[in-house]
């Protein structure tokens, strides 16, 4: 039932032009060369814009029916940032990818495509998706053709059972729920959503033309968000699916805000669980520190200062999570991660190493339009650790407890002092000579006056 | 026009908001609809299922209310609320004002 149109020609995103028919992409109107599944995954993430792209999803995108590892994703991910730039595509730790970049405005004639800039503090405006669960085919297609008029997306189910079915397995923002229907009616779907939590927190709004008021109290008490009577006023309709749909909205921010700056707090199992399954374990800890805050708080507004804090803190999880490290602190301009597989110390330092090349993307980018370059430091320190959940049932978070830790943190804030890119201790020197002796022997690697190793160094 | 089988003012409205092809084409589901919501009450009141019986006579009812079919939707409510089984004339006086409702319906909608 959707009406959208299809733009036919190139599709322009701020510097970048991507023709879809012609599998094509000009940056600053220069055609680049971008590998046949890199070209997929952007078409996947642009068409899939107006929200947040779950990783098994662009997988069986572009690489359909094949068993893929998330690494696969991750490194298209990364050859696609090497050209669009390391903020057009945003990770959303826990939920996948987003492409960030608003589409240029339309020639008149086009229907403007949903478009989403995602950056704190900026609401994303998506084309909304409906579903109206109604038995009577009269009312079925007047109200979808009502919220069509509305610039909605709208999707009909003929009974509660085919709606709940629709509902698990697509996405909606809203449902449009007649009471009085055959298999399974309004009340038994609102009870089913109720006890669903993936259902739970999607608006609904009641239209019937049941008559009293203690079927829209029922209807409420169930969750229900409104009750509108039928025939419906279209007025009243636009006025409360607007409604219902800002709150959603802002509710989907929110949760994907608590995503970014939180992440494992979403998961309530994880937090039941609170420091029931501590272990002690051998494993090499990353910290990564933004230098110079002080100056860059001094040189650019809060808003300013927040959102480079978002963008940074995202390419460094992206980095972490993409060699199987594990985020154990979030704290504005520092982050730490922790990695316990048998090649612990090499996974970090590759993470080391993308954090910077990110870095000095992410500077050029600053430095081309007259921003402070930010500087990072990064340590990595390996020892035994106690890792395991820890807080009260209400807010509890993944924490790492040891010398190690300590030792990772001073290092990066030492390294973001001194400029220099990153520092090592001796355990994970000692633990890198096996895998990478030419590193551990190049000339390059230098000591610090308080033992650490000093690689990729700039200077 | 029969001015007492539609309520010009509903219609109108109807047109306004979802389009003259639009109403057109919800007439004509309606002209379908209606004598299956018709048999759906016979076979109901046949079987003597109340439930069934009372959820065919809201349709028609919330049918009749949204084009503006006051007497059809009158005489729907009077078969949704009162006790089942009903009486049989009252479901008999149906079968003309559905006729008679489609009719106008179709003709004003061609308008």
């Amino acid at each position: 039932m959707s009406t959208a149109t299809t733009p036919t020609g190139p599709e322009q995103f701020g510097r970048f032009a991507i023709s879809l028919a012609e599998r094509r992409l000009h940056v600053d109107g220069q055609q680049v060369a971008l590998g046949s599944r890199a070209f997929d995954l952007l078409a996947a993430l642009v068409a899939r814009r107006d929200r947040v792209v779950p990783k098994d999803e662009l997988i069986e995108v572009v690489w359909p029916g094949l068993v893929v590892e998330d690494n696969n994703l991750q490194v298209q991910i990364s050859a696609l940032r090497k050209v669009l730039g390391a903020q057009a595509i945003a990770t959303v730790p826990g939920r996948g990818y987003q492409f960030t970049v608003a589409a240029a405005a339309q020639p008149p004639g086009i229907a403007p495509a949903p478009r989403a800039v995602v950056r704190a503090g900026a609401a994303p405006s998506r084309a909304s998706r409906l579903l109206v669960a109604d038995d009577n085919k009269v009312n079925r297609l007047l109200l979808c053709r009502s919220l069509e008029l509305m610039g909605h997306e709208v999707a009909s189910a003929d009974n509660g059972r085919t709606a709940l079915e629709r509902l698990r397995s697509e996405r909606f923002d809203l449902l449009l729920l007649d009471l009085e229907m055959p298999e399974m009616d309004g009340f038994g779907l609102l009870e089913q959503r109720a006890a669903d939590p993936a259902l739970r927190e999607l608006p609904v709004i009641v239209t019937s033309s049941l008559e009293g008021v203690a079927q829209a109290a029922r209807c409420i008490e169930l969750g229900a968000d409104d009750y509108l009577h039928k025939p419906v006023n279209p007025v009243l309709l636009k006025a409360r699916v607007d409604a219902s749909l800002e709150r959603k909205h802002l509710r989907d921010r929110e949760r994907e805000l608590l995503a970014r700056l939180a992440p494992g707090l979403l998961d309530g199992s994880q937090i039941a669980g609170a420091a029931s399954e501590g272990q002690r374990t051998a494993a090499t800890l990353l910290a990564a520190c933004l230098g110079d805050v002080d100056r860059l708080t001094q040189t650019q507004s809060a808003q300013e200062t927040l959102e480079l804090l978002g963008n940074w803190s995202t390419l460094m999880l992206d980095a972490i999570e993409s060699h199987g490290g594990r985020v154990t602190q979030l704290a504005g301009d520092t982050i730490g991660a922790v990695f316990d597989a048998a090649d612990a110390a090499t996974s970090a330092l590759r993470t080391a190493q993308e954090m910077l090349e990110l870095a000095a993307q992410f500077n050029r980018e600053r430095t081309s339009t007259g921003k402070l370059p930010i500087v990072l430091g990064v340590g990595i320190a390996s020892g035994e650790i106690v890792a395991g959940h820890a807080g009260t049932p209400r807010r509890a978070s993944f924490v790492c407890v040891g010398a190690a830790v300590q030792r990772a943190a001073a290092l990066a804030t030492e390294a973001a002092q001194r400029g220099d890119a990153v520092l090592i201790d001796a355990s994970t020197h000692a633990a890198l000579a096996d895998h990478l002796p030419n590193l551990a022997k190049s000339p390059d690697t230098k000591v610090t006056a308080t033992g650490a190793f000093s690689i990729f160094s700039e200077r | 026009m029969n001015p007492a089988v539609i309520d010009p003012h509903t219609f109108d409205e109807l047109q306004a908001n979802a389009g003259a092809d639009f109403v057109l084409e919800l007439v004509d589901t309606f002209a379908e609809e209606a004598p299956r919501l018709l048999a759906e009450l016979r076979n109901a009141l046949a079987a003597g299922a109340a439930e069934r019986f009372r959820r065919a006579a809201h349709s028609l009812k919330s049918n009749g209310n949204t084009f503006g079919a006051t007497r059809l939707a009158e005489m729907a409510r009077a078969l949704e609320l009162e006790a089942f089984p009903p009486d049989v004339a009252a479901l008999d006086a149906l079968v003309p004002e559905i006729d008679r409702t489609v009719a106008a319906l179709q003709a004003l909608a061609r308008q």
